[in-house]
């Protein structure tokens, strides 16, 4: 990583970075806010409050979180299915989040896509398709359009470590190489895709030497250490912004639960799931900003409690919103008429 | 007077809408440096620079998947897909990007982009460098097709392409790169997508046709004009979504149809127009609607005699109305 990153704050004793204690406790927010608003849409499915199914991300949220805390409003992310903890630090309202699960009328998508498909236009959150690694395409090809334009923006695509074996994920990392386009690459490597491991996924043991055949950096880290995970993120997008080209960052992390909440899992050893529940990013980075007198047990009630009710609104707005008209069905096939 | 050829009308449009609105980019394989394997971006990296002239990588699903992802942020891309046959990676992106955008996101988003797509046979091009898959993407509700087959509709469609907000499959035939050519205007005009053409008025028959087959099926109505039936040839122009008033309305006025097209028969664009036609003025018929296609086969054969036996003529064209005419 070549970019340097400048140092804002004094105080910490043991961990070097450039976040001052107000961004610190942002992201907090976002990550409290993330878990237990995922926590809450488990919750709700299993009572058959909506239809479909969830793809909870409790355990990776610092991987989502964080680099959608270091963009500027107009540059893009495409997200996938698991990426609530991106969606709701760029700027998607929990309203929004509901009624979407919900597939109300009032959604961003009327209810035409499926739950965990959030977006929006406005802050540059392409809602994502089924196809797994599809909007790392769409990243690369909006950052390939801020090169041709000159724009100071970057693009983040998100993808799990299944993903990286897709033909249009190789196919647009390979384009990002050669124009040295502004695009992070986020792996998620939670060790499986729906029930495959990783070790069937690919033959290297890092996914991040996949950027090796690209030309351009990629690096593996903690993805549940959120310091980590901030100041890695921030070079990449330093980088993109300058005009270097894109990263690959590996972030290695794990779901808790299911691909889905249709999924039990029973692919996975209890043993390894409570390893990594020990490794949980939130009370690590809770304890850290403590020792740190960051952040008070006080304040942390405040958050949590300021959360809950935003919560519970949001769910509250989704429950009493109706469904479109099914004749709403017809509408935005086209944008212009033909007729 | 200066005649312009189909390929010639595809470049100028390109050039017209490049010079016209700076968001308009082109990318595809071959087609800076080279100015594309057929020539139709000849000059314009030249005239607009490496990076709104993109010669890509062999990366069919990038190619489109990057076109998709550039045009979500206010580019117009303009993809080249050199051969037709090669489409099918880009299928990945075209199917679940560009056709559901706008609709899996509530209108929210869309994706200006105009795939250009060489197609089609009859040049000896064997079976990956001929074929016609227009019927997928006719299947696609979403996507806008388009299929011109004169030099003016292949500037104005182009143009109108390019200027739409929905994603637009241009599919243009080789064989009429260079066979085809007229005088065109020098003022700037567009021809509407979703608007059929009458080339040529008759009473007794209507071919409804497109691409090269409505060159052949031009051919057959001469031939048959000189035994006296009147055939009204109707050019399609845009296949989805498609004239459909123009089809009825030639139809209720001569009562029988044929539908030609290069592509192959079983589930294609002819059975389509067959069945809405029917659906609509069965009264009005007074014979059967009639398909003259492309065999039921997996690619247009390569060998010279295998390729002329599997693409419509205008013999064959010919055969078929004389026999609604007797039926």
């Amino acid at each position: 990583m070549a970019a340097a990153t400048k140092k804002t704050s004094k105080k910490k004793k043991d961990v070097d970075h450039p976040f001052t204690d107000k961004q610190l406790l942002e992201v907090y927010h976002y990550l409290q806010k993330t878990r237990l608003m995922d926590e809450q849409m488990r919750k709700l499915f299993r009572k058959a409050r909506f239809a479909g199914t969830f793809f909870s991300a409790v355990g990776q949220e610092a991987t989502t979180v964080c680099p959608a805390y270091l963009l500027e409003k107009d540059d893009f992310i495409g997200p996938s299915h698991r990426e609530i903890g991106a969606c709701i630090t760029k700027g998607i309202t929990l309203k929004e989040i509901t009624t979407q699960i919900y597939a109300r009328g009032n959604s961003v998508d009327k209810g035409k896509s499926h739950p965990c498909h959030y977006g929006r236009k406005d802050i540059n959150v392409i809602n994502p398709a089924s196809t797994v690694a599809s909007q790392t395409v769409l990243a690369t090809g909006a950052a390939m359009a801020y090169k041709i334009r000159g724009d100071k923006h970057v693009a983040i695509g998100f993808f799990g470590e299944g993903g990286t074996s897709r033909g249009g994920w190789h196919e647009s990392l390979n384009f990002a190489g050669v124009h040295k386009l502004p695009a992070i690459y986020v792996c998620q490597n939670n060790f499986w895709a729906e029930s495959v491991p990783a070790s069937l996924q690919a033959g290297v043991k890092k996914f991040a030497d996949r950027a090796k055949a690209y030309g351009f950096p990629g690096v593996t880290i903690d993805g549940n250490d959120v310091v980590t995970v901030l100041k890695t993120t921030k070079e990449a997008i330093d980088r993109a912004r300058a005009g270097e080209g894109p990263t690959l960052i590996e972030m290695l992390t794990y779901r808790w639960y299911g691909h889905s909440e249709i999924d039990p899992a029973d692919y996975r050893t209890q043993d390894e799931c409570d390893l990594w529940r020990k490794k949980d990013p939130i009370p690590r980075f809770e304890k850290y900003l403590m020792d740190e007198k960051i952040l008070s047990r006080e304040r942390k009630e405040g958050i949590i409690s300021e959360i809950e009710t935003e919560i519970k609104e949001a769910i509250d707005f989704a429950e009493e919103s109706p469904y479109a008209d099914p004749e709403e069905a017809l509408t935005d096939v086209y944008g212009e008429n033909y007729g | 007077m200066k005649q312009t050829t189909y390929i010639q009308a595809i470049t100028d449009a390109l050039d017209e809408e490049m010079a016209r609105d700076e968001s308009v980019f082109l990318i595809g394989q071959d087609i800076g440096l080279y100015g594309g394997v057929f020539k139709a971006t000849k000059g314009l990296q030249d005239k607009y620079g490496k990076m709104r002239v993109i010669d890509s990588p062999i990366s069919e699903v990038y190619i489109a998947g990057g076109s998709i992802g550039a045009s979500l942020v206010g580019m117009r891309a303009v993809p080249e897909i050199q051969f037709a046959d090669f489409i099918t990676p880009a299928m990945d992106q075209i199917i679940q990007q560009a056709q559901k955008v706008r609709y899996r996101t509530g209108g929210e988003w869309w994706a200006p982009v105009t795939f250009r797509v060489c197609c089609g046979g009859d040049v000896g091009g064997g079976i990956y460098h001929s074929q016609i898959n227009e019927a997928w993407f006719v299947n696609s509700p979403g996507l806008v097709v388009v299929m011109p087959s004169t030099a003016y509709d292949a500037k104005g469609l182009l143009k109108s392409a390019i200027r739409s907000n929905d994603p637009v499959i241009y599919f243009e035939h080789k064989r009429l790169y260079r066979s085809v050519k007229e005088e065109l205007p020098e003022e700037e005009f567009l021809v509407p997508i979703g608007k059929a053409d009458i080339k040529r008025e008759g009473k007794d028959a209507t071919i409804i046709s497109y691409g090269y087959m409505l060159h052949q099926s031009l051919k057959a109505a001469n031939t048959l004009s000189e035994e006296g039936v009147e055939v009204e040839v109707l050019d399609l122009r845009t296949l989805l979504p498609y004239d459909k008033e123009a089809v009825l309305e030639s139809v209720k006025k001569t009562s029988r149809a044929v539908i030609v097209h290069e592509s192959n028969k079983t589930g294609g664009v002819g059975a389509e127009i067959s069945a809405f036609i029917s659906e609509k003025i069965f009264e009005y018929l007074d014979a059967p609607i009639t398909r003259v296609c492309g065999l039921d086969v997996p690619g247009v054969p390569f060998a010279p005699p295998m390729e002329h036996y599997y693409l419509p003529n205008p013999d064959r064209i010919v055969d078929a109305v004389r026999e609604l005419m007797s039926y």
